[in-house]
């Protein structure tokens, strides 16, 4: 399992690849990469800040990535998640998972990219023409998460 | 004199004089810190009460309010996280 913050733009490619090199025991290798978005609800973004709390941040997502990791006897996560100034275009976080069969690792990416939604500590401020204005979990986000709870492999 | 610290929209409402402060004297716990917070910060005072806030205290979740604070203690405040 591991969890890294980044503090500069990142290859996921490069990640995966390293996260996966000489697993020949794994049978899947399922990865999720978030971009940042040119735009947003039709508003341009010239650029994201996301803030973190040195420490902690790093503690809470390790935690949720144990947790998943558990639930879903999916032992190999990697977390990669940005932080500080990103430009549209750039990858924001990578969630990916090896696992023998296929399923515990869809399941284990798509339920940990749920946590970190609402439950990682990180704050995100978009920038654009109209100004900034600071993200917060949508509605939706809220209730995938407490979907993602309730769902086993 | 504790540490706190404002994440996200909070930091943008804190003053920087805020980050180190001398407790003071009717404060012993978390709900006294806050209300301390609203009265010296009106602005982030309301802030607060308007988004669902959580409390770290020393670097682990305080759900429980009562909690006594002291010199030394890092306080820190969250609002609502935007990971992914």
């Amino acid at each position: 399992m591991t969890v890294r913050l980044a503090l500069e733009s990142f290859d996921p490619q490069e990640e995966t690849a390293r996260f996966a090199a000489g697993r020949e025991d794994a049978g899947a290798l399922v990865s999720f990469v978030g971009l940042c978005r040119a735009e947003t609800a039709g508003a341009s973004v010239d650029e994201l800040r996301i803030d973190h709390y040195p420490g902690f941040t790093e503690k809470e997502i390790g935690r949720l990535t144990e947790e998943t990791s558990r639930r879903f006897d999916c032992p190999d996560l990697l977390v990669v998640h940005r932080v500080g100034r990103i430009k549209p275009g750039e990858a924001i976080v990578l969630v990916a998972a090896l696992s023998v069969h296929r399923a515990n690792a869809f399941e284990a990416v798509r339920v940990l990219m749920d946590y970190l939604k609402t439950d990682a500590p990180l704050w995100k401020r978009e920038t654009g023409p109209a100004g900034a204005r600071w993200i917060e979990p949508r509605a939706e986000d809220h209730i995938r998460r407490r979907l993602a709870e309730k769902d086993t492999a | 004199m504790v540490r706190l610290v404002f994440l996200g929209k909070f930091g943008d409402l804190a003053p920087a004089g805020l980050e180190r402060v001398a407790l003071p004297q009717e404060v012993k716990t978390l709900a006294d810190l806050k209300s301390w917070i609203a009265r010296t910060e009106p602005g982030l005072g309301q802030a607060m009460e308007k988004t669902p806030t959580r409390l770290v205290l020393n670097q682990c979740v305080a759900q429980d309010l009562s909690r006594p604070v002291s010199d030394g203690d890092e306080i820190a405040f969250l609002p609502p996280m935007s990971g992914g």
